[in-house]
């Protein structure tokens, strides 16, 4: 947090969130340095390495939004399948289906009036429900991996949020070493004349 | 972003988030641009099967549902297509109108930054 400068608004920052350090915001540059008792070197130095794990942690969470993203549709694909199913029960006739038996290899199956399917739960295991129970699991895995994406997206802006304030902090302390080099040089000049 | 030149601007919190902001609308542009693409693939996909349905003089037509094509009389078919269409455009016409309001925001972020940042800041597109 910006601890000296007493102007309102400046601590309204989240200083982490699920394990993701959150970015000290700079209100000025001098300050800042001054507490931290760092040059401008190390301060760039542990800007730059701080910039360095928010994008490790951007490829990881990244990747586990692809993973997500993937998955919710196989899910509605399966709710589709356990609904068609479901809508068969009534009528008495069977559902004629061509499936995949290997690549490019297909044959056909008659499926009859059913009242249950099996649900393939991971890790070899499968399980066989009632199409009441089958749709009910699937709903909830399906809204589950929702809320998890939202929660997920969320994290990933912050974690930007964080990458910008890293990144404009890098900057401003760049800037202003640039301009303290340029008053000392127009002081070295004048004191000379 | 780009290193300025030296300048002392100043950088306020509330300049911070509107800088964050910008960054955020950026990403949500880029992604909703994408899921458009692909919105308008699938419609497209979907005019051209509901185009063969039209052609073709079979009663039972092969329509996926999940991993396997079940035989499933022509209407049926057709409403599925029309409904899977109907789905499809307005999901469309929903990322169209968040573009179209995400571009607006950014314009106006752009007009604050720079009018307080001028070439210090670059606000566009590498």
């Amino acid at each position: 947090m910006a601890s000296s400068s007493s102007t309102s608004g400046s601590g309204s920052a989240v200083t982490e969130r699920r394990g993701i350090p959150g970015a000290q915001f700079v209100e000025d540059v001098q300050t800042y340095l001054t507490q931290s008792g760092l040059d401008v070197g190390s301060a760039l130095a542990f800007l730059q390495e701080r910039l360095q794990q928010y994008k490790v942690v951007e490829m990881k969470l990244l990747a586990q939004q692809r993973d997500l993203q993937a998955k919710i549709p196989d899910i509605e694909k399966c709710l589709d399948v356990v609904a068609t199913l479901n809508a068969k029960k009534g009528t008495g006739e069977e559902l004629i289906a061509d499936f995949e038996v290997s690549e490019g290899i297909y044959s056909r199956a008659r499926i009859e009036e059913t009242d249950s399917v099996c649900l393939w739960l991971g890790a070899n295991v499968m399980l066989e429900y009632s199409l009441e129970e089958a749709t009910g699991l699937l709903q909830k895995n399906l809204d589950n991996a929702r809320a998890s994406l939202e929660v997920l997206i969320a994290d990933l802006q912050f974690l930007r949020d964080q990458v910008t304030i890293t990144q404009v902090t890098i900057a401003r302390v760049y800037n202003w070493d640039v301009h303290q080099r340029r008053i000392q040089q127009a002081l070295a000049t004048t004191s000379q004349d | 972003m780009q290193q300025g030149g030296g300048s002392e601007t100043e950088v306020t919190w509330e300049d911070q988030q509107n800088i964050n902001k910008f960054g955020r609308l950026n990403n949500r542009f880029h992604e909703l641009e994408d899921e458009i693409k692909i919105a308008k693939e699938t419609n497209d996909n979907l005019e051209d099967a509901s185009n063969e349905l039209i052609l073709t003089d079979e009663e039972v037509v092969r329509f996926q549902i999940g991993e396997v094509f079940a035989h499933v009389p022509k209407d049926e078919v057709e409403n599925r297509i029309e409904q899977m269409k109907e789905v499809t455009s307005q999901k469309l016409e929903k990322h169209e109108e968040e573009k179209e309001s995400v571009l607006a925001q950014m314009s106006e972020l752009k007009k604050i930054l720079y009018a307080k940042f001028n070439d210090s800041i670059n606000l566009e597109e590498d």
